[in-house]
């Protein structure tokens, strides 16, 4: 098992999801450290990150089974387990957002609804049941319910990410300068990045300091200065 | 046989010194990789850093003391003592240095996120010292009743 000490060490603390104004290092300086780990955890960790956080960027068109399949199939080149229960949690979690969704288009049928995890064929039983009979087993459901049916998607996201946060750094402190911790600290990263591109003020705000700071940078500055000053000789 | 006790009573004599440095190795690399890693994430403070990175690096001095204490002449009597007494107290010094440099990569890579609780990220890796002391002290008790 290989540990990464230095590249652990030389990560910035992430401070609480609510609390973010902007992040302490760019997506960029990110992944220069990131090329201090060897190829093939660097392929787990691409392979994690894609599934966990699937790029917005990317045109999906493919079926719901097609898609259900595709991830079994990347779960099982998961080779750490605690990884790839994290990742499993977080495709159920998403499993259970499109069954609400799905069923409140009208002649949605349960046989047609595809997902992946453990409570696939639990929804389907109990479909017409609120939060599909899974009251008692998952009580953070019922608190996305809510937020569903008031069509507060923006809160209904930032609940299910703060409690994704809270699962990641309690499996990030688990570990001893593995590649899980890396791993998680990585998703962390990539929730407060999405936390802060949802928040139009916020991303509004991090811009404004960051082009104030580079505009009182030194490397800046006086290049223009100097500039300026022999325009005027 | 005779051959084989003597030789116990080698690797006994040089076991706490070899063991102990082998142990303050992995235990100074793996706090100072942390350390290294610190370093570039912080503006001040890095001398304390590279301070903790050298704290398992006690292991090797227990050991050369230790072994200074169960030098003397090789003989069938005193061999087996020494085997046991130098081959234990070095296995108890590689391990309290190798598990001496996690803690302090550990306490590196907190106290860079709140400087303030320096001090006390400290404690279990002093708390490791103190087992390592243990054995070292004991070691040098017990081979006072060796046959000389």
């Amino acid at each position: 098992m290989s540990r990464y000490y230095t590249l652990i060490a030389a990560l910035p603390d992430l401070p609480a999801l609510t609390a973010r104004q902007e992040l302490p290092l760019s997506r960029i300086a990110l992944d220069k450290r990131l090329t201090l780990l060897s190829e093939e955890d660097r392929e787990q960790l691409d392979r994690v990150e894609s599934l966990y956080h699937p790029p917005l960027t990317r045109v999906d068109n493919q079926p719901d089974q097609q898609r259900v399949l595709d991830w079994q199939r990347q779960l099982k080149e998961i080779k750490s387990p605690a990884l790839r229960q994290l990742v499993e949690q977080r495709l159920e979690w998403q499993t259970l957002l499109a069954a609400l969704r799905s069923r409140d288009q009208s002649g949605s049928q349960p046989e047609h609804f595809y997902g992946s995890g453990r409570w696939t064929g639990f929804i389907r039983r109990h479909w017409q049941e609120p939060l599909f009979g899974l009251d008692a087993t998952l009580p953070f459901l019922g608190e996305l319910a809510k937020l569903h049916k008031k069509g507060a998607s923006g809160d209904l996201e930032a609940a299910l990410n703060t409690y994704l946060w809270k699962e990641l750094l309690f499996v990030e402190r688990s570990f001893h300068f593995t590649l899980e911790t890396l791993v998680c600290y990585v998703l962390r990263f990539g929730l407060a990045e999405k936390h802060l591109q949802s928040n139009g003020e916020e991303a509004l705000a991090a811009f404004h300091r960051m082009t104030e700071q580079l505009l009182a940078s030194p490397t800046l500055s006086q290049p223009l200065d100097l500039a300026f000053e022999e325009a005027l000789r | 046989m005779d051959n084989l006790i003597l030789a116990l009573g080698w690797a006994g004599l040089y076991g706490p010194m070899a063991l102990g440095a082998i142990g303050s190795m992995i235990g100074c690399s793996l706090a100072g990789q942390a350390a290294a890693g610190a370093l570039l994430e912080t503006e001040t403070g890095h001398g304390r850093y590279i301070g903790i990175s050298a704290m398992p690096s006690s292991q090797s001095i227990y050991g050369i003391v230790v072994m200074f204490a169960l030098n003397r002449e090789l003989t069938l009597a005193n061999a087996p003592g020494l085997g046991a007494i130098g081959l234990l107290c070095g296995l108890a010094l590689m391990f309290s240095a190798i598990y001496q440099g996690r803690s302090c990569a550990s306490a590196i890579n907190v106290s860079k996120i709140r400087p303030e609780i320096f001090g006390m990220s400290l404690a279990p890796a002093a708390i490791v010292e103190g087992f390592a002391v243990f054995a070292f002290i004991f070691a040098l008790v017990i081979s006072a009743d060796l046959p000389v």
